[in-house]
């Protein structure tokens, strides 16, 4: 009787279940829908592979005066920043302006898709393994598109950007080949990602309050022992610089990253005549925790924050932590090191508006080029123009030439002046000299991204019509900041600046699936190494970095010496 | 399970199934609903335990992903291979361990004490205070530790420092943190987790205190012979169901907590298989690590709950 009522039961429980299936037949029947299109793309992109020239001829046929017949639609990846006072970036006006645009020329509807920025990467594998990506999916992270592809997840847009190459003008003109086939696999010839391109490729320069050192009679340091005695005065004269705040005083700033966070420094540590091979086989981490050098600069940082010369609490918050930039506003902080131009990004809101405001007229933060190495030069590793965002296609993506025209128009050199400046008198003000001054702008016409780096995504950093009014506008493009302090930032970041070059000796099988694990772990080996006790240091960096190397690390470099051999034979220098 | 128990009973071993059912089959409706959902989100997702050993694609359905190497058993060696994953066990078992040892018996302390308080006005507010921590979340308890702790600027070490003393390293050092994430779980629970025994210690027949009473018990002898034993049932059940938990770990506790200067004792499996799995992309392989997991859970479940038997308690089944 007991399994006749079990089965009963089931029953019940089977008819209830189809009742159900019924009513939520919607999620199902798309879920199977985009299951079917995928499978339908890669058979389209089979055909791509062996009647190239049929396709091409298709693709024309589709479009008239490059608009589609037919109204197509995409979807857009956009960073979402959950800034104070910031707007929906789905929907503001610089998205509204782009879908406008997108429809009148190409007859493409835009529809904008919202991606954390700080958990962008974890977001973006949620989307794609629920087959929900934006058709147009960008990060900073290759390691990532390349773990996507070897599944199988990814477009290879090797076809895309050389058949259709006569409809993509703007993009061929601002990438060139450098950045389209930066990433182009030297075996078989895939591309699963495009290089977006740095117009400014200035990395990281190390800042510190004017105001203090006008003070305490301290001039501009310019080597590491003046940066080092200039810091030990800020402790002592905590009283006179903060008055009641005194306990608050942080000399010289790192985040958790310290990799990112004391860059300029770690880099002056690093041989200047370093080899292109030495420097590759290291180069997998753009943290450079494994090049020659960067363990003394991190003694060195172990040794100042022994002394109580670092914010004690840096290692316990994450990434996206607002806690330090909250005490650079407030005054707390004497020196750190970021972005080139970090304390005079987002207008109204930058760090030096703020401590204009909180602090007093004079207090501001300056860039300075402290950290000399061993030739007394200022080695910077900044980027070349690639190296900084990659735009990549998921399988899921059925309009691959409805984004291809989408990336052409965001190329637009017209477009990118739009979003990067927005409106005379609102975003900006155009000065005697032709030069266009940005205005920190608020509700609506808000950027929540300087510049809208977010929606320009094939450009990062200020590009204008022509190259003569770009140079000219660099130092007005903060708004709120004194031009001169700009310059000066902007003119220190390029000192001995070294761009990196490509070394394209096809995928490393040992960077795929690992990187969050690696990096998560270099932070650790940089954070722990820093807090040591003096004593300690060298057993905790020695013991942490073998644990970095044994989880995958090591495996890298070998693969990367092996390649490069493979590729470039025992020449130490690229050609 | 309980209803089925509790209607039992009432049928006659001679009664027919349809008028069985006539009777009780509003019951059975109730319960569809419960089993359905148990059906859509427990066991339907169950299917995809083969990622364990398949090699895993964003693009492929999971019935057409290849076999893993080792006949299928390629992700569970490279776990126990991988360091962290092993570090991620230890960790996981101690810290759950700790838990047990520290905070399982701290509500049934609590209950006995809070039972002993006869001013009624005072013992429900103590009570409503100690429940309240339950309902924050562990990443506002993980900030307020954070502000409470933090060297340097958090409120417990200004006034320590201020007190003259050395500043405690609550949060960045691996033995203080195992301490603080210890001590915030027992915070957060134990005025909780007194709720079922207090019930329990209410349903215990009054005349036997009466008795012992009588007989010249004082409180202590009370709470040893008849509190204690009382509850004792309950009691069990839920070391019972704690321990089925040994190798399980919830996820927002750790990762609230945790930070780069404490990985190394932080780290458990919920927050390893996150960071690998799913910021990794390496499905295969924390599926792998989560059907582990599972296992052993049950494992232990059905050998606590043996024990428990023979030592002459009921056990849950």
């Amino acid at each position: 009787m007991k399994k006749k009522l079990i089965s009963i039961l089931l029953a019940g429980v089977m008819i209830a279940l189809t009742a159900c299936g019924g009513s939520s037949s919607e999620p199902s029947s798309s879920g199977s829908s985009s299951g079917d299109s995928s499978a339908g793309n890669t058979q389209q992109k089979q055909e791509t592979g062996s009647t190239e020239a049929g396709t091409e001829a298709a693709a024309a046929g589709e479009l008239v005066d490059g608009k589609f017949a037919e109204t197509r639609h995409i979807t857009v990846e956009v960073y979402d920043r959950g800034n104070d006072g910031g707007t929906d970036p789905t929907s503001n006006m610089y998205a509204e302006y782009i879908k406008k645009g997108m429809l009148e020329d190409h007859n493409v509807e835009v529809e904008f898709v919202k991606v954390p920025r700080w958990t962008e990467v974890e977001e973006v594998n949620n989307l794609l393994a629920a087959g929900t990506a934006p058709d147009i999916c960008v990060t900073y992270s290759y390691p990532t598109i390349l773990t996507y592809a070897d599944m199988g997840g990814v477009l290879d847009l090797s076809s895309y950007v050389e058949d259709y190459k006569d409809e993509l003008p703007n993009l061929w003109n601002w990438l060139g080949e450098t950045n389209i086939y930066w990433d182009k696999d030297p075996v078989n010839g895939t591309i699963w990602a495009i290089e977006g391109k740095l117009a400014v490729n200035n990395r990281i320069n190390t800042f510190v309050r004017k105001d203090w050192l006008d003070a305490l009679g301290l001039s501009v340091p310019t080597t590491k022992d003046e940066f080092e005695k200039m810091l030990i005065a800020f402790e002592e004269n905590k009283e006179k610089l903060l008055g009641a705040d005194a306990d608050k005083m942080i000399p010289y700033s790192v985040s958790y990253d310290v990799g990112w966070r004391a860059a300029t420094l770690i880099e002056s540590f690093i041989d200047p005549d370093i080899t292109d091979k030495e420097f590759y086989i290291n180069g997998y981490d753009d943290r450079k925790l494994t090049q020659n050098g960067t363990k003394e600069a991190i003694r060195l940082l172990n040794k100042w924050y022994n002394q109580g010369l670092l914010w004690d609490n840096f290692a316990l918050y994450g990434s996206g932590d607002t806690t330090e930039d909250d005490m650079m506003k407030a005054g707390y902080v004497g020196a750190f090191t970021h972005n080139w131009d970090y304390p005079f990004r987002n207008g109204d809101d930058s760090i030096n508006v703020n401590l204009q405001r909180n602090v007093g007229e004079d207090a501001c933060y300056i860039a300075i080029d402290p950290f000399e190495d061993s030739k007394g030069t200022h080695t910077k590793y900044v980027s070349s123009t690639a190296g900084d965002r990659k735009i990549f296609f998921p399988i899921t993506n059925d309009e691959p030439l409805a984004c291809m025209l989408y990336l052409d128009w965001i190329s637009d050199p017209e477009h990118i002046q739009y979003l990067q400046i927005g409106d005379e008198g609102v975003t900006h003000n155009v000065l005697e000299s032709g030069a266009i001054q940005t205005v920190a702008a608020t509700g609506d016409p808000i950027m929540n991204s300087g510049m809208n780096i977010d929606y320009t995504i094939t450009c990062n950093g200020l590009h204008l019509a022509t190259e003569e009014l770009t140079k000219l506008s660099q130092a007005y493009n903060y708004g709120g900041i004194d031009p001169d302090i700009v310059s000066e930032a902007d003119k220190i970041a390029q000192t001995n600046a070294v761009p990196a070059k490509n070394v394209n000796v096809g995928a490393i099988e040992a960077e795929a699936n690992i990187g969050d694990t690696l990096s998560a772990k270099r932070d650790q080996v940089y954070d722990n190494a820093v807090i040591a006790s003096e004593a300690d240091f060298d057993s905790v960096w020695d013991s942490m970095l073998a644990d970095y190397l044994s989880s995958g690390g090591q495996a890298i470099m070998d693969e990367r010496a092996a390649k490069w051999e493979a590729v470039f034979g025992n020449t130490d220098m690229l050609p | 399970m309980a209803k089925a128990k509790t209607s039992k009973p009432a049928v006659g071993k001679k009664t027919s199934t349809r008028s069985y059912l006539k009777r009780y089959w509003q019951l059975y409706f109730l319960l569809a609903l419960p089993m359905l959902y148990l059906l859509i989100f427990k066991y339907i997702p169950m299917v995809y335990i083969q990622i364990a050993f398949k090699k895993y694609s964003i693009v492929q359905s999971v019935w057409e992903m290849p076999w893993a190497k080792n006949y299928g058993f390629e992700y569970f060696i490279k776990a126990f291979g991988n360091n962290d994953f092993r570090r991620a066990l230890r960790n996981t078992i101690g810290l759950n361990l700790l838990d047990l040892v520290v905070g399982f018996p701290a509500p049934i302390i609590f209950a006995l004490i809070l039972n002993e308080l006869c001013f009624k006005r005072f013992k429900k507010v103590v009570q409503t205070v100690a429940y309240m921590p339950h309902f924050l979340s562990w990443v506002i308890i993980a900030s307020l530790a954070l502000q409470l702790f933090a060297p340097g600027e958090g409120l417990v070490n200004m006034a320590i420092e201020r007190m003259g003393g050395k500043s405690i390293p609550f949060l960045n050092d691996a033995a203080h943190w195992i301490g603080t994430y210890i001590g915030m779980g027992v915070w957060q629970n134990f005025g909780w987790g007194s709720i079922v025994y207090l019930a329990a210690i209410a349903s215990i027949n009054s005349e036997l205190y009466e008795a012992a009473s009588v007989d010249g018990a004082g409180r202590f002898r009370k709470m040893w012979h008849i509190t204690l034993p009382g509850i004792k049932p309950t009691i069990v059940v839920l070391l019972i169901m704690n321990l089925g938990n040994i190798l399980g770990s919830n996820f927002d506790r750790p990762f609230a907590f945790q930070n780069n200067l404490v990985m190394n004792v932080a780290d458990v499996i919920s927050t390893y298989v996150y960071r690998t799995g799913i910021k990794g992309l390496q499905f295969s392989l924390t599926t792998a690590v989560g059907l582990f997991q599972s296992v052993v859970g049950v494992i232990f479940l059905l050998g606590a709950n043996w024990l428990s038997r023979r030592l002459g308690e009921r056990g849950i089944w």
